[in-house]
């Protein structure tokens, strides 16, 4: 230990005084968290280490890639865009304005064919393509506080241009993502069998409970000259309007799916579903696309095979480190702690 | 004249060790700094071993040591001084040093740093100022690093809600990065970090040229680093999109709303970040671990703590980590795969840099673990000596030195002769 310059110049104003008799003396107290000598670990990354790390990463990875991969291919998926088929023949060269004309009848019926066998619950949700639910403005058309409370009905800041009516009566709920729900629906038959449709508890629990009141009802809804999306029974209260829940969570990717309702039965692999569709959603003046989706899922979610193989990449790329690691020691093994590699032994003419 | 007869004899000697030395007194010193004579003096002090100065003003200290020497040479200047009349010197260099003492409080008044025994400038500056240097060096490259990773995940993200300024994550997520969840680590990495102890630091001088040298701070490793910001926030940024694409993330069904995907972007990011750091650091005390496990328990107490607020504050950060993302494994696997793939091009790079290419301070770091120090002295011994450059000592110096030493050894052998003939 180096203590004979014991009291660390640090730089801090030194005040020792270091005459002789050490009775006069001014030197600071000695801690070891001022003089820096706090007992530590000084790990040292061995080539041990290295091949052990990247061994146990590999490892670790490759089952998980193997357990994602195999979830996402349990999962059953057909996907159905129909935006494009359900227009009739005469107006496909205007779809503004069949979508916008009310008089036209929007049903439209579809076949689905089951590839393979689809065990209950079976999950429908509809897909939206080219929607910006991410768009800033968008975002923040909402008022959380009107949504919980009956008494705060009147809080529509942040609402604009959904804010009130003409005679400034507050719209509840206000904002644009309230205004523009999705208003599809959808009815399935399964041969000459009805499949019933279950739409609730297809929001988060914490969402019905806390965020939208059950004494607050629609008001003023969809008055004005624009119409949005769908309309809000008045009679029920928001925490029961679960379609509106579920469309109010902003999505973060400007595709998106939201989950529309569940099916509890199973389905055969080839049964063919025949969907009954309204087509009243207007994704028409934005080039938006719009699609049927039935799922199951697994213990993971839905059909992404990503998180496998990326697990299962990253698992065998560490495999590979490992083995050229363990390659690059034994073809040049440096002795650790060999002082012929300090710099001034391997040139010494020049430090 | 007498300076051009100096300079011409410092030519032509061809001993590398030769020393020669300086000495001029004020008031030539006065005569010595006229414009016409300034630079030629300069240039054979420079070539001087040491320049010894006496008899002079405060204003010349200032002028000549400091003014002269730094903008002739264009070199760093340390000054040290006690007395009051070294302030204007100490003032003018690039780093002053003051001893406090018996001449009063004054140099120390006007320093940077202060010590009270000059013989304490060793330490100051081997082991205090190479510390320093590497603290400052990493700590710097570090926060380009964070910083980066975490801004440029929000600028992809702008390009998919139509550059509009929504940003995905939640406001108080990007209050808190910088203020909590990451800054007590670096606080602790620059305040703390050691490469080698302080004795081994005054044992090897060669280690404070890595300062001077600037092996730490160069444009390769700043590049590097903010290349691996970029790489990191790509890395991050695209995982957790495609992880949570369109597809249900959960057994039941729900889909990820921006929140969720935020949320979880985040957490990747926290943890790839600290771990990072972790990566850097060669010397853990208990405050490195608690600031860096400590920052990353605080940012799940602070969603938990955060989704338990009204929905009138936290909107859709609502419980999110106990109902939403807890839950789900796609979150858990999501923040394993993001952290180690980011991290796993540093851990590859110092693997290799330790294998093939070592630095100094690498090779001692193994010898003082493997305590070979302690098992071989004399190699220890023997590179401690190559580690100091020897100093020049001047002619007249090292024949009396030699002189001397010859007459210790013939003292010896005469009365060792003399022992012998006695009986």
């Amino acid at each position: 230990m180096n203590s004979s310059s014991g009291s660390a110049a640090g730089p801090s104003s030194g005040s020792g005084d270091e005459s002789a008799p050490r009775r006069n003396s001014k030197r600071p107290k000695y801690s070891k968290f001022t003089q820096q000598e706090l007992p530590a670990c000084k790990p040292i990354l061995t080539p041990k280490w290295v091949i052990s790390v990247f061994t146990l990463v590999g490892v670790i990875f490759v089952p998980i890639g193997i357990a994602a991969l195999m979830a996402s291919n349990s999962v059953v998926e057909i996907v159905d865009r129909y935006d494009t088929e359900c227009i009739p023949a005469n107006m496909i060269a205007d779809k503004v304005a069949y979508i916008q004309n009310d008089t036209i009848n929007k049903i439209c019926t579809r076949n689905l064919t089951v590839p393979k066998d689809m065990d209950q619950p079976i999950y429908v949700y509809y897909q939206l393509d080219n929607f910006y639910q991410n768009h800033r403005r968008y975002v923040k058309s909402r008022n959380d506080a009107q949504l919980k409370d009956a008494d705060k009905a009147n809080k529509t800041s942040g609402c604009d241009p959904e804010k009130t009516t003409k005679d400034g009566s507050p719209i509840v709920p206000c904002g644009l993502i309230a205004w523009s729900l999705f208003n599809d629906t959808y009815n399935f038959t399964l041969g000459n069998q009805n499949l019933s449709v279950n739409k609730n508890g297809i929001s988060w629990k914490s969402d019905r409970d806390h965020k939208f009141g059950k004494d607050v009802y629609p008001k003023n809804f969809q008055n004005g000259t624009l119409r949005g999306g769908a309309n809000l029974d008045p009679n029920k209260s928001l925490n029961e309007q679960e379609n509106l829940i579920v469309w109010m969570r902003t999505a973060a990717l400007p595709t998106f799916r939201k989950l529309y309702g569940k099916i509890h039965q199973d389905l055969k692999a080839n049964d063919t579903i025949m969907v009954t569709l309204e087509n009243n959603y207007n994704t028409y003046s934005f080039n938006g696309k719009k699609k049927l989706v039935l799922s199951t899922s697994s213990w993971l979610g839905g059909k992404n095979d990503f998180l496998g193989i990326a697990y299962v990449t990253i698992g065998g790329l560490c495999f590979f480190l490992a083995t050229a690691f363990t390659v690059v020691y034994l073809v040049k093994p440096r002795k650790l702690g060999d002082p012929s590699y300090l710099s001034w032994n391997r040139n010494p003419l020049g430090h | 004249m007498q300076i051009s007869d100096a300079h011409e004899m410092v030519k032509l000697e061809k001993d590398p060790n030769a020393a020669f030395a300086l000495i001029i007194d004020g008031k030539t010193l006065t005569y010595a700094l006229e414009d016409d004579l300034k630079n030629k003096f300069l240039s054979l002090a420079v070539n001087c071993a040491s320049v010894i100065c006496c008899r002079v003003s405060p204003k010349q200290k200032a002028l000549v040591v400091t003014r002269l020497v730094k903008e002739g040479t264009g070199k760093t200047t340390l000054a040290i001084g006690d007395g009051a009349n070294d302030v204007g010197m100490i003032q003018e260099a690039d780093i002053g040093v003051g001893i406090s003492g018996v001449e009063g409080m004054q140099a120390v008044m006007a320093s940077d740093f202060s010590i009270s025994q000059f013989r304490f400038l060793e330490r100051l500056l081997v082991v205090h100022g190479h510390w320093c240097y590497k603290r400052i060096a990493q700590m710097i490259c570090y926060f380009f690093y964070k910083n980066i990773a975490f801004g440029l995940t929000i600028f992809y993200f702008e390009a998919y809600t139509g550059f509009s300024g929504q940003s995905v994550y939640d406001d108080w997520y990007m209050l808190l990065f910088n203020v909590i969840l990451t800054s007590l680590p670096v606080i602790s990495l620059g305040v703390f970090e050691q490469d080698v102890s302080s004795e081994v630091c005054l044992q090897f001088p060669a280690l404070y040229q890595q300062g001077p040298r600037n092996l730490f701070f160069d444009w390769y490793r700043i590049f590097g680093w903010m290349g691996n910001g970029l790489y990191s926030s790509i890395v991050i940024y695209f995982l957790s999109i495609l992880i949570f694409y369109n597809q249900a993330f959960r057994a039941n069904g729900q889909t990820a709303d921006m929140a969720a995907v935020g949320t979880s972007m985040f957490t990747c990011i926290v943890w790839t970040v600290n771990l990072q750091i972790v990566l850097t650091m060669s010397h853990f005390t208990w405050i490195q671990h608690l600031f860096v496990w400590g920052s990353i328990a605080t940012w799940y107490l602070f969603l938990i703590a955060y989704g338990m607020c009204s929905p009138v504050i936290s909107g859709n950060a609502y419980r999110i980590l106990s109902e939403a993302l807890g839950p789900a494994p796609i979150y858990w696997a999501a923040t394993l795969l993001a952290t180690l793939s980011c991290n796993l091009p540093y851990l590859v790079y110092i693997a290799f840099q330790r294998a093939l290419n070592p630095l100094d301070h690498h090779v001692i770091q193994e010898i003082k673990y493997y305590r070979k120090d302690v098992e071989d002295q004399h190699m220890w011994k023997r590179e401690r000596s190559k580690a100091r450059q020897r100093t020049k000592i001047g002619f007249t110096a090292r024949v009396d030195a030699k002189i001397r030493q010859l007459k210790r050894k013939l003292q010896k052998k005469v009365s060792s002769l003399s022992i012998q003939t006695q009986p």
